[in-house]
C-alpha cells in the first residue's frame, strides 16, 4: 500500500503477548538489569510491590508482534510495495500501568496522522496511535509511531 | 550504602554522566533483530535498503543497549524508581556493525514531586554517540528518592 492509499482511523488488533516472571527477568537481565525488573524479593520492597516488566519489554513486545502482523498480511495476499520499514523516531510514549507477571497485553495501532519528511520526498511520514490493554481493558501503555513510507511512483 | 547513592538531590541540569562505550557486532545486531524486529535490512549483511544504505542495526537495538549501559553506569548506583514514559526518541543516523558507540546523559532539569514529598523528577536526555556524531536520543524523566531528612541526624540545631 502507497503512503496515499493508507486509511487513517481504523483501529487494528496487531497481537497479544503474556508477560511472566521468566520472560521479564530474562529480558532484563540483558537490557534492563534494575533490581525492580530482575529480583523478587528486591522487588517486593520497592515501590512497585513486586516485579514489573521493564519498559523497554513492553515497548519492544510491539517492534515484535507488528512485525508478525505484517507477516501474516502479506501471507495471506496483501500486496507490499516496500520492503523494509524504517522509522525516524516515535514521540508520546507512556508507561501507564505497571506491567506484572501474568498480565497478557492485546496491542492495537490507528494510523492516525499523514506528514511529509522533506528530507526523503519520495516517502511520507505515518503517525499511529498505539495502545496496548490488559485483559480488563484498561489502556496500560502507549505511544505514537512514526514510519516512512513509499509514496505511489509519479507517472 | 543506601548513603552512597545518587538521590534526587543530586542532579542539577547541565551534569552529564559519560555511560561507557561499545562497539556493536554483526551478531548482537542479528541476535535482537530475530527476537524483535525481523527485517532483511537488520538480518542480512547483504540486504540494501534504500533509507538506511543497506544493512544497520535496530533502532530499538539501539534504545535497549543504550539502556543497559545506562543501567550499569548511572541508574544502578542511584535511587532510580523507573519513568513514567519518554517523551521523544529520535532514530537519527544508521548504525552499522563495528561501530563504536558511546553513551551519555544529560540533566536537563529537576522538579520535586508536589504530590509524593519521598521523590523527584529528573529531566534526562540520553544520547548515543558515533564520535561527535549524535545518532540516537530519548528524553525522558526518570523518578528518583529523595534523601530522607531524618537521615541526617548529626545536624545540629540552629
Amino acid at each position: 500500500m502507497w503512503f496515499e492509499d493508507v486509511p487513517l482511523g481504523e483501529k487494528t488488533v496487531i497481537g497479544s503477548y503474556t508477560f511472566t516472571e521468566e520472560n521479564i527477568v530474562a529480558f532484563a537481565r540483558k537490557y534492563d538489569p534494575q533490581p525492580f525488573h530482575i529480583d523478587a524479593a528486591a522487588a517486593a520492597h520497592s515501590p512497585y510491590g513486586g516485579l514489573i516488566a521493564s519498559g523497554w519489554h513492553t515497548a519492544l513486545v510491539w517492534m515484535k508482534l507488528m512485525m508478525a502482523y505484517r507477516q501474516a498480511q502479506v501471507a495471506a495476499g496483501a500486496t507490499r510495495t516496500q520492503e523494509n520499514y524504517v522509522s525516524p523516531g516515535l514521540r508520546d510514549l507512556k508507561w501507564l500501568k505497571p506491567v506484572r507477571p501474568g498480565m497478557t497485553l492485546t496491542y492495537t495501532n490507528q494510523a492516525s496522522q499523514k506528514l511529509d519528511w522533506p528530507s526523503l520526498p519520495a516517502y511520507g511520514l505515518l503517525e499511529g496511535n498505539n495502545e496496548a490493554l490488559s485483559e480488563d481493558g484498561t489502556v496500560v501503555y502507549s505511544f505514537v509511531n512514526r514510519v516512512l513510507i513509499a509514496r505511489r511512483p509519479s507517472q | 550504602m543506601a548513603d552512597e547513592l545518587l538521590h534526587f538531590e543530586d542532579f542539577q541540569a547541565g551534569q552529564e554522566y559519560p555511560c561507557g562505550t561499545h562497539v556493536l557486532t554483526a551478531g548482537e545486531i542479528a541476535e535482537f533483530a530475530r527476537e524483535f524486529d525481523p527485517q532483511p535490512q537488520h538480518l542480512d549483511p547483504e540486504a540494501s535498503s534504500e533509507i538506511l544504505g543497506g544493512y544497520a542495526a535496530s533502532g530499538w537495538h539501539l534504545c535497549a543497549l543504550a539502556m543497559r549501559m545506562i543501567v550499569d553506569g548511572l541508574f544502578n548506583r542511584s535511587t532510580s524508581m523507573g519513568a513514567p514514559g519518554l517523551d521523544e526518541v529520535q532514530w537519527r543516523k544508521p548504525v552499522r556493525a563495528g561501530d563504536s558507540l558511546s553513551v551519555k546523559v544529560e540533566v536537563l532539569g529537576t522538579r520535586a514531586s508536589s504530590s509524593r514529598p519521598d521523590r523527584g523528577f529528573v529531566q534526562l536526555r540520553c544520547s548515543m554517540w558515533r564520535k561527535d556524531e549524535r545518532v540516537m536520543f530519548w528524553t525522558c524523566s526518570v523518578m528518583f528518592r529523595r534523601r530522607a531528612t531524618e537521615a541526617h541526624p548529626s545536624t545540629g540545631p540552629g
